[in-house]
């Protein structure tokens, strides 16, 4: 028994495997670029101010911004109505309907969508007589509806109703009348789903008497809303994406297990890694998705950032075992007790994220406007939770250094002693030094190509056009599908390139056929030093 | 007799001619003033309305519901010009109901004429984007000029920026009196269509993008950016510091090229978000039809300042009278985000210093 496939194929097999893989990859990316719309996209929408004349009536009722139910709507603030009527800030409703008309039909929200966040912009002018004040906060009374397209017009059903604090942080250059303030964004809800087809906004900033809260908030002139959705040509060409690699990489999962359990050994450390990254890739990759367009499920984007953070981890562990069981020197290994500490850092820095992902998103299922960074302590919390995440994340990745740099280090110490080895030995030991190297290019490559990939993406506008046809690619989304198809060539590489191979060294080199039997090595499993002498003194001896 | 009465008629034909394509390019702008409070509601409203050329009626019948965001572009543009021309000697009054700011605008092509026509057009693109923001204008397009060849639209990939929509009807609504086949090439038409041009450049260049991470845990794995419109003030500042830096201009018609270049050939050419005037504006001082200035007679002014806002400029030099008015002010108030506050009402004596 020998080596891996990787090592047995022929020049012409494995640059053919190559090309092929690499022509994989850019498909998908074409895909991405080509087929698929932005990932996500935007709507900028101002509120309609409404005025609400029930201001003590209980349970509120709906302010629908538009239509034959519409509010009374109020245009602007300086309006002299507003001081007629003593309109006061208890009167004034923020109404908005998501999504707007057009082209003389009402659009409705999709299940592609499948997340939706949004974020508030103020515009707010200064006034001497009433400027903002340091450390002012908005206590916001928020209500958010939804509606389905067959429902009656006024039918708007409660999602959730509550009241959120928001600070506000704004900045103005000159002091003039009139200026307008430059306020920092400020984080407003997210939903896991899109299920119904309209949404409603009533949000209101009243001002109680003898109660400190909303003073000093400049004068607001309109409320902006600005909706971030993922786009459903997106959803459907990632879908698609997922339902075609799930079956590919199970079947190529099978195979590879079956020639493992075809030895007659069993399995070792790193063939059992293997399996576990090919599991979680396909765990990753099952279109469990899909059912988001039928049922109402909004944890459905935490389980795929879970899955996600899972494939990580497992490649990251990978890594780190792959280098550890090349690394030639003659402690023992095939244990996944070795690597305890490593693996501890790869499992720590995953939970520091997984903790502030269940804070920030988990919240959200029950409370869709809470954010873990508007309070100063879930600020510092959230932040701790990153750092931790990141120092364990440069542990790692020190680590990782070390054992390649070890790695490197006793290859070429074992290149010097090669010409004095067995055949056996030399060809186990050469085998080992191309597997690695040949690992070593190709992950280099992958992280190159996809932190490359990355920075384009952060620089470009998201997109680039070619000549007058309006040829365009869609960068964001091609640099999404390209890295997702990237590290699943890359784990489908793996797996057809390093299962154990059927050929059999051929006993050409080794003249006595009982030799072969007892040298049987491992896959990773370097004979130590004495049992390669034992049987080197037994082959003396038969001879 | 008969020879000159065909003099009488080709000579007035001629008046007509050159007067005609200069006369009236903002006239629109008179829908600002439209006495009746109730919108624009029906197609025969739109023929009656005054100032209207043909292809705007058109477009006022076929475009219904936005006729009152023009509407208030029309007023939002008018404020801003009077708040950004309020220290000048002219300061953007509008005297005349129809015609608006008299002859300087409408048959002149001066500095102000080319900042009305300016803050107009980003007016109408303004409050146009605006409210197809608000979702109150069904009207509004959602084609994606990228990528718009799918017909899943909204679904797919969502729709184009509402400023899109803004600017293309405001270039079709603004621009349509400068179109007509006569006027087309007109050395005026040029100015006027140059200018309305850089009043929508005012507002689209102005535009802050901002920006959202929203990847796994926030990180900025997914960035989505988006375009804010800038406040009409703060178009109305870049088109006032556009208008201190116009250019003088000259029709220049070089074979099939028609167009506007620097009076001073040593001068830098005009960018296209640069205003450009072709005429030099009087001094405003006294009042005179047939430039259209109303004079600074009665206009008040800053002693201390030695700026154009001062007495000693704004009044040309005839001296200003002064006088204490007793003026009644709102004051103690407590102020709130928006709304009715109680105040207290306080008289106060200033002085008021008025040109002669």
């Amino acid at each position: 028994m020998g080596g891996v496939v990787l090592e047995n194929l022929s020049n012409k097999k494995l640059s053919i495997l190559a090309v092929s893989l690499l022509l994989i990859l850019i498909v998908f990316f074409l895909i991405g670029g080509l087929i698929a719309p932005a990932p996500s996209n935007v709507m900028n929408m101002v509120t309609t101010k409404c005025h609400d004349i029930t201001v003590d009536v209980k349970p509120k009722s709906w302010y629908i911004p538009r239509g034959p139910a519409g509010c009374d709507a109020v245009d602007d603030f300086d309006d002299p109505i507003i001081y007629q009527k003593h309109v006061d800030t208890r009167m004034i409703v923020f109404a908005l309907w998501i999504p707007y008309p057009r082209d003389h039909k009402q659009l409705d929200m999709s299940r592609w969508f499948q997340n939706m966040l949004t974020v508030l912009q103020m515009d707010i002018e200064h006034r001497p007589t009433n400027p903002i004040l340091e450390n002012a906060t908005m206590k916001m009374e928020v209500r958010l509806g939804y509606r389905n397209k067959n429902d009656n017009e006024t039918d708007w059903k409660e999602l959730i109703s509550t009241s959120i604090n928001r600070p506000l942080h704004c900045e103005i250059n000159g002091t003039k009348n009139g200026e307008q303030y430059k306020c920092d964004l400020v984080s407003f809800f997210e939903l896991g789903s899109v299920h119904y087809d309209y949404y409603l906004i009533n949000l209101r900033l009243p001002v109680y008497p003898q109660k400190p809260t909303n003073q000093g908030l400049g004068t607001i002139k309109d409320i902006w809303i600005i909706t971030i959705f993922q786009n459903g040509g997106f959803t459907k060409v990632w879908f698609a994406l997922k339902t075609t690699m799930f079956p590919v990489v199970l079947t190529i999962l099978v195979w590879f297990w079956r020639r493992i359990k075809l030895l007659s050994r069993e399995p070792n450390l790193l063939e059992r890694t293997l399996l576990a990254l090919g599991i979680v890739l396909s765990i990753m990759n099952c279109p469990v998705e899909w059912f988001t367009i039928w049922f109402d499920l909004p944890w459905m984007t935490i389980v795929t950032d879970v899955r996600q953070g899972a494939f990580y981890a497992t490649l990251m562990s990978f890594w780190m075992i792959f280098a550890g069981e090349h690394i030639m020197d003659s402690i023992p290994k095939n244990s996944l007790s070795r690597y305890k500490i490593h693996l501890s850092l790869v499992v720590f820095g995953c939970l520091c994220l997984f903790i502030f992902e269940m804070c920030e998103k988990g919240m959200q299922l029950a409370n869709p406007f809470y954010t873990i960074w508007v309070t100063e302590t879930g600020a510092h919390l959230a932040l701790a939770f990153i750092i931790l995440a990141g120092m364990a994340a440069c542990t790692y990745f020190l680590f990782l250094s070390y054992m390649i740099f070890k790695v490197f280090r006793n290859i070429s110490a074992k290149k010097t002693a090669l010409p004095r080895m067995s055949n056996i030995r030399r060809k186990f030991y050469m085998g080992l030094i191309f597997r690695f190297k040949f690992l070593m290019v190709l992950t280099l490559l992958c992280a190159a190509l996809t932190t490359i990939f990355f920075i384009i993406s952060q620089v470009s506008e998201g997109q680039w056009k070619w000549g007058d046809e309006g040829i365009s690619l869609e960068y964001s989304s091609a640099f999404l599908t390209g890295v997702y198809g990237m590290w699943n060539v890359y784990v489908i590489g793996l797996l057809s390139l390093y299962a154990p191979s059927h050929k059999q060294y051929t006993n050409a080199d080794i003249n006595n056929s009982d030799g072969s039997q007892e040298e049987e090595v491992q896959l990773t499993q370097i004979p130590t030093e004495n049992s390669a002498l034992s049987s080197y003194v037994t082959k003396e001896a038969e001879d | 007799m008969y020879y000159t009465d065909v003099l009488n008629i080709i000579f007035g034909l001629c008046v007509l001619y050159h007067t005609l394509p200069a006369v009236d390019s903002v006239r629109w702008l008179a829908l600002a003033k439209m006495t009746s409070i109730g919108s624009i509601d029906s197609e025969d409203h739109c023929d009656s309305l005054y100032g209207f050329v043909k292809r705007q009626k058109k477009l006022c019948r076929k475009n219904l519901e936005i006729m009152d965001n023009v509407k208030v572009g029309a007023l939002v543009a008018i404020e801003e010009c009077q708040s950004q021309f309020k220290n000048r000697r002219w300061n953007c009054s509008t005297a005349d109901n129809k015609k608006l700011f008299g002859n300087v605008i409408l048959k002149q092509g001066t500095r102000e004429a080319a900042f009305v026509h300016a803050i107009s057009s980003a007016g109408v693109a303004h409050s146009v984007t605006r409210a197809c923001s608000s979702g109150t204008l069904q009207k509004c397009g959602c084609d994606r000029t990228v990528r718009g060849r799918s017909k899943e639209g909204f679904e797919w990939s969502g729709c184009s920026d509402n400023v899109d929509y803004g600017m293309a009807f405001s270039k079709a609504f603004v621009d349509a009196r400068e179109k007509g086949k006569k006027r087309k090439n007109s050395g005026r038409a040029l100015m006027n269509l140059h200018n309305n041009e850089a009043g929508r450049k005012a507002v689209d260049a102005n535009m802050k993008v901002d920006c959202k991470c929203h990847g796994v845990s926030g990180s900025c794995e997914m960035r989505t950016c988006w375009k804010a419109m800038p406040s009409f003030k703060k178009v109305g500042e870049i088109l006032k510091e556009k208008f201190d830096g116009a250019t003088e201009v000259k029709h220049q018609v070089k074979g099939t090229r028609n167009e506007l270049v620097p009076l001073n050939p040593q001068f830098k050419r005009h960018t296209e978000s640069d205003l450009v005037y072709m005429v030099a504006s009087p001094d405003f001082c006294e009042a005179d039809k047939k430039t259209g200035s109303l004079g600074t007679h009665g206009r008040i002014c800053n002693r201390t300042s030695k700026a154009i806002d001062g007495c000693e400029l704004l009044c040309c030099g005839r001296g200003y009278r002064t006088r204490i008015v007793t003026v009644v002010e709102r004051c103690m108030c407590k102020f709130l985000w928006c709304c009715y506050v109680k105040c207290k009402e306080c008289e106060r004596k200033v002085e008021e210093h008025t040109c002669l």
